[in-house]
């Protein structure tokens, strides 16, 4: 059962984002969302997490209506990793990572085998604010992985990490997926999608979507259609400045 | 000599503790209000009299002032001068609390300009004779303070109340969006927040002036020093800010006896070396 999405539709003022979009998460997928700034992508996951309002439809998780679920429990299942500094923490590494115990109460968890998944065993001790951009990334996720939900939201999680972090956020993304839970990410990154996500939504940002398998959806032409003329050379082989 | 005694006791238990037990709760509260008010806002230069509660306060009791009332009506009026400002605060700017509190800050940053021009306005036309006691109700003064135990009674409610917030404070430091994400209600939450600072504010501004500096140098001290949960911060903001207003009062008793001094020029006196000696650790 898990997330399902009917009928959606997510409005920006008087803009039509997303129009009558029919969602299912399964267990064990990864699911990746790309489009142009402003298409709706960011929108989508709130929705999906059951915090924003403005969206017309129904979600239900395991076939009850996420308005209904305490927030508490929403918690417990769905995880949000939204874009944005952190500017208000006062803490260091681990007391910022086990905030994702939260929705679980008192019980502290161990923490370690997460600090050390991020390579952040290291920065435990350390103020959050400190930290570089691809260092507080990883503490972002590791507080995602530390409150394990179901359903994991991220947006943009690939943002300042290098590519060994980029090969951890894969491997730990697959994971997730194994344990049949499901992974949701906005990217820009056609190849990364490509290759690690199984199926792909695509937001025209003015209510089209296309849902598929990344060898039906990605095509130039439809990268074109996606992102606008002359985006597709971006990804074109054996051209002037292919760098592989 | 028993005469001396007898009068020495006196002062004792009828000035001195009453005074002393007053100062600790009053520094205690100031101290918890501002930890909350930096949580509710994410900004470390947050404080209790963010709000426009001193200047709420400050306008009505300098008006009661001007019109020859005494001391119980001023602090009655003092109180209900701060709820005026919280009021207000609440109602132009709170609309959006859940995901956005600049527009809560934007409107008690104005109210407490307002507020400000006015009661520098009240304090051109009064008297002369009468302004040395709204200077000192303007820059906090404890000699009025009569309720020590009410004070103490707000202290360890609110150190109480707080405390059963201290988990879902931790969350509040982050993003809004992303608090809501881990389960915690955010508009709810902020809005006990802002109850709670403006009741702890309001009670020591009706007894005590406004007394400034405890509120937002204390909390920030104590996370420099690395008092970074809540369940750890709030109570030893109570505790650092109740010793540091004794301190403070202590010495604005006795520092030109046998005259006073505002505490608040002291708590400032005090704080700011004992500030930028904390800003100057890496």
């Amino acid at each position: 059962m898990s997330l399902v999405a009917s009928k959606l539709a997510l409005l920006a003022n008087t803009r039509t984002l997303v129009d009558a979009l029919d969602l299912a998460l399964e267990p064990g997928e990864v699911l990746g969302i790309l489009g142009a700034n402003g298409a709706g992508k960011s929108t989508l996951l709130t929705v999906l997490a059951g915090l924003a309002a403005q969206a017309q439809g129904t979600i239900t998780l395991d076939g009850h209506p996420l308005a209904t679920l305490t927030p508490l429990t929403r918690a417990q299942h769905i995880g949000l990793l939204p874009q944005g500094d952190e500017g208000g923490f006062f803490g260091n590494v681990a007391d910022y990572v086990a905030l994702g115990r939260y929705p679980f109460g008192h019980a502290a968890g161990d923490l370690a085998p997460h600090l050390a998944t991020w390579e952040l065993t290291e920065l435990a001790d350390r103020p959050l604010d400190t930290l570089s951009g691809g260092e507080r990334q990883r503490a972002r996720l590791a507080q995602l992985a530390v409150q394990a939900p179901r359903i994991a939201l991220l947006d943009e999680p690939l943002t300042h990490l290098d590519p060994a972090h980029q090969a951890r956020l894969l491997a730990w993304a697959r994971g997730e997926a194994d344990a049949g839970r499901s992974v949701v990410l906005t990217l820009h990154d056609p190849n990364w999608a490509a290759c690690h996500c199984d199926r792909l939504l695509f937001l025209h940002g003015d209510g089209r979507w296309q849902l598929g398998t990344p060898a039906t959806l990605l095509t130039p032409a439809a990268l074109e259609a996606l992102y606008g003329p002359g985006t597709a050379v971006l990804w074109r082989q054996g051209g002037r400045g292919d760098p592989v | 000599m028993p005469d001396d005694r007898a009068l020495a006791q006196q002062i004792l238990t009828e000035l001195r503790a009453p005074r002393v037990a007053a100062a600790f709760a009053c520094g205690g509260l100031l101290a918890l209000a501002g930890a909350l008010m930096q949580t509710l806002f994410r900004n470390p230069l947050a404080e209790p009299y963010l709000l426009g509660v001193s200047g709420g306060a400050g306008l009505l009791a300098l008006l009661g002032m001007a019109a020859g009332l005494a001391w119980p009506w001023i602090s009655v009026l003092a109180f209900a001068g701060s709820l005026l400002a919280l009021a207000l605060a609440a109602a132009l700017g709170g609309r959006l609390l859940a995901r956005d509190h600049t527009p809560l800050l934007l409107a008690g940053v104005m109210l407490a300009a307002g507020f400000g021009a006015l009661i520098a306005l009240v304090l051109s036309v009064t008297p002369a004779e009468r302004l040395p006691g709204m200077l000192f109700f303007l820059m906090g003064d404890l000699a009025w303070t009569s309720q020590p135990t009410l004070l103490w009674a707000a202290l360890l409610l609110a150190v109480a109340a707080a405390l059963g917030l201290s988990r879902r404070l931790d969350v509040l430091q982050l993003t809004p969006l992303k608090a809501a994400s881990l389960g915690v209600a955010v508009a709810p939450t902020r809005w006990t927040l802002f109850v709670l600072a403006g009741a702890c504010t309001s009670m020591v501004v009706a007894q005590a002036g406004s007394i400034g500096f405890v509120g937002l140098m204390v909390p920030h001290a104590l996370r420099r020093l690395g008092f970074a949960g809540h369940r750890a911060l709030l109570p030893a903001c109570a505790l650092a800010g109740g010793s540091l207003l004794v301190l403070a009062d202590a010495l604005a008793r006795t520092v030109i006896e046998p005259r006073e001094l505002p505490v608040g020029v002291l708590t400032a006196l005090i704080g700011v070396p004992m500030m930028l000696w904390l800003l100057r650790k890496p």
